[in-house]
């Protein structure tokens, strides 16, 4: 405790005392400061306020500028068809892993081996939700919880994360909006742009340093 | 590994890291396009400059509202269920660290990078206490095998040859066989992630550092590449953070603008591939996530540079674009400036931290060209601070005796302006002297520096003599 109450009385010596500002003033500011969350007080440039078709175009070349790979589906239902063919053209095992997204649970799965549950050692192919897809930079935003585990953000080889196209937005202002929309907070908001990468060894930039070797991302029209 | 500190031989260091030739090469190929990447992606954005600018103004607000945040914060974070322990030391960052491993019984930690954790040098510590720290960012791992110190905030391995890696991993990897393939940089990379894998299963405590803290919400957050923090931190029981008590933000637009000039500043990318903003314990619901969330916040010197010359330090985001910009650090690399910090930021910041006696030389570590302060993110004035520091240095009597000769004879001259053109002028006169076809091949006191280049010759008088009106009132110019 005593810690504590010395950085903060050395802190508050310098900020107030011999800067001549009330402790009152500068509580104040910080309350006002605290009151604009959920605006934007900097400039938001130009790519992160893109619309319409404009703003999903962008949204995948953004994706596919950072080694991802993207397929547009017709319907949630094709889902399940739709990743056979990913997983095949691969050279995957017909399996994949998820969490209990409800969006997955009524989807037929009988052509694949499709287990709920977190991430293990050896995951060669996962299933997540994307909250939103940030046209600005090609980001996804997912949020941890029981319907989408965090460690198969992380643990999965190959990434496979599904968004429906309302779900994408021009930037990162709209994305927090939306995060704080979707309730309590979770334990991590997990921002994923591209594939896990490295340049450590030689300087030579390589996929898949820890987490994915490849992410692969669906969007499905609403 | 360790945080001794060899600042003080900074000269010396310098010396041996420029007659060293594979570091040399590697250092040149190493930093190569690195300002090439973030120009490039700079002027991609047009509002660039106007981001800088709102990024410098938001951290000035929260600094200047520093105590306050950090109370605001600590509040988000308790009532996540999340614990915040405040240590003023470095030492006491480590005893807090010890105790929370202890608390679990952990033989092994897994851990993210953080600058921090080789501020307090706390590797070495936990070692002693008997518990395996386990660097997971490729990086880090590396210089960890080869029991060296990181040589740059962002790529901390960045001065190790690809031969040198192969060998630390068949030295480091007994268990494997002799005879495998480690040829391709992919060998290396996947023998890595193999190693790596296993281990993020066994750590009961995964260790990472935090870009931002977000008052708002209570939330720390890192900005990766790889993958390895989110891996440290969400596969064992206790996910600790370590973060210095200045890396706070008001809210999550204001982490937004960071992010908008962090990954450009430092790699050129638009956005690092995971960037994870973590409160609290796993949720009740959860199925994985740690069970338990520790912030250590670690003031060790920063809270008295509030107030002081140095306070826009605090400012720095750790994007590495001084050094990579910084003709001194591309010449001398990481390790010479002896301490965890190393380039202009290094320079300003290590004698608020370890003192002006031990870090006193790096300040000197500068030719003033500006370009720190031309790229930083920040808009830090790191060539004001350096100067600043080469005052104190004046004043406390640290300067070396001949320098402060020098320095005195400097000024002496300087103040009065008939000795200075006089000066000036033996000194034009002597140039040309020593000059063949316009050019002065050796100089006596600079020889180092005529060594690998010319020195032109003056071309006519001083400056003075050309500035000085002629009789009939025209200025001489040039001719």
């Amino acid at each position: 405790m005593s810690g504590r109450v010395r950085i903060l009385a050395r802190l508050r010596r310098s900020l107030s005392e011999e800067s001549g500002i009330s402790d009152d003033a500068r509580r104040e500011a910080v309350a006002a400061r605290l009151r604009l969350a959920g605006a934007q007080t900097a400039p938001v440039p130009e790519i992160a306020r893109t619309e319409g078709a404009a703003m999903l175009e962008r949204f995948e070349a953004k994706l596919r500028g950072v080694d991802a790979t993207v397929t547009r589906l017709g319907a949630m239902a094709d889902l399940p068809g739709a990743m056979v063919e990913e997983l095949r053209a691969r050279n995957l095992p017909r399996a994949i892993r998820m969490g209990e997204e409800p969006d997955f649970a009524g989807l037929d799965w009988s052509e694949l081996d499709a287990t709920r549950g977190v991430g293990r050692l050896e995951e060669p192919a996962t299933l997540s939700r994307g909250l939103c897809g940030v046209a600005e930079t090609g980001t996804v935003a997912l949020r941890s919880g029981p319907d989408n585990p965090v460690t198969l953000t992380f643990l999965g080889e190959t990434h496979f994360m599904v968004l429906r196209a309302s779900d994408v937005v021009p930037g990162l202002e709209e994305m927090w909006a939306r995060v704080r929309r979707a309730g309590p907070m979770s334990r991590t908001v997990n921002l994923v742009t591209g594939p896990s990468r490295s340049a450590d060894i030689g300087q030579v930039l390589q996929l898949g340093a820890h987490g994915p070797v490849a992410v692969h991302v669906f969007i499905v029209e609403d | 590994m360790t945080h001794q500190p060899t600042t003080p031989q900074f000269r010396a260091n310098s010396r041996a890291a420029i007659a060293d030739g594979g570091l040399q090469e590697q250092m040149t190929k190493a930093l190569g396009n690195s300002m090439a990447k973030r120009a490039y992606a700079s002027g991609a954005l047009p509002e660039f400059d106007q981001l800088r600018d709102a990024a410098r103004d938001l951290k000035n607000h929260t600094l200047a509202h520093l105590d306050l945040y950090l109370e605001a914060y600590e509040a988000k974070v308790q009532a996540d269920g999340g614990h915040v322990h405040w240590a003023e030391t470095a030492e006491d960052a480590r005893e807090i660290i010890l105790n929370i491993c202890r608390s679990v019984d952990a033989t092994s930690v897994n851990k993210g990078k953080s600058m921090i954790s080789e501020e307090i040098g706390l590797n070495d510590f936990l070692e002693e206490k008997g518990i395996a720290p386990v660097e997971t960012d490729l990086g880090e791992y590396i210089i960890q095998l080869r029991k060296e110190t990181p040589s740059h905030i962002i790529g901390p391995a960045i001065h190790v040859t690809v031969p040198q890696v192969r060998e630390a991993f068949r030295t480091h990897h007994p268990h494997l066989p002799v005879d495998r393939d480690l040829e391709g940089l992919d060998k290396l990379l996947l023998e890595a992630r193999a190693e790596l894998r296993a281990k993020y299963f066994e750590a009961e405590v995964g260790i990472t550092g935090a870009n931002m803290l977000i008052a708002e919400t209570g939330q720390s957050v890192i900005v990766t590449n790889e993958g390895n923090g989110d891996l440290s931190q969400s596969l064992p029981k206790v996910h600790i953070v370590i973060a210095s008590i200045e890396k706070m933000v008001p809210t999550l637009e204001d982490a937004s603008t960071v992010l908008r000039v962090l990954g450009r500043s430092a790699t050129g990318q638009e956005m690092s591939v995971y960037t994870t903003f973590s409160a609290g314990p796993r949720r009740e619901e959860d199925p994985d996530g740690p069970e338990e969330y520790h912030v250590v916040l670690l003031d060790n010197g920063r809270s008295a540079m509030v107030g002081t010359e140095f306070q826009e330090m605090l400012r720095c985001i750790r994007c590495g674009a001084c050094m990579n910009h910084c003709p001194v650090y591309r010449s001398v690399g990481g390790h010479a400036y002896g301490w965890v910090y190393p380039g202009p930021m290094g320079a300003v910041l290590t004698p608020s931290l370890i003192g002006l006696k031990q870090g006193g030389q790096l300040p000197n570590a500068s030719t003033f060209c500006g370009r720190c302060e031309e790229v930083c993110p920040m808009r830090i004035p790191l060539p004001k601070m350096m100067r600043h520091w080469r005052e104190r240095e004046f004043e406390r009597q640290l300067t070396p005796a001949g320098t402060r000769r020098g320095l005195r004879f400097w000024a002496s001259a300087a103040a009065r302006p008939g000795v200075y053109r006089a000066g000036a002028r033996l000194a034009a006169w002597g140039l040309r002297l020593l000059s063949s076809g316009g050019r002065v091949r050796r100089l006596p006191l600079a020889g180092a520096w005529t060594e690998v280049r010319d020195f032109p010759a003056p071309e006519g008088g001083t400056f003075m003599d050309r500035y000085r009106p002629d009789a009939d009132g025209k200025r001489r110019g040039k001719r």
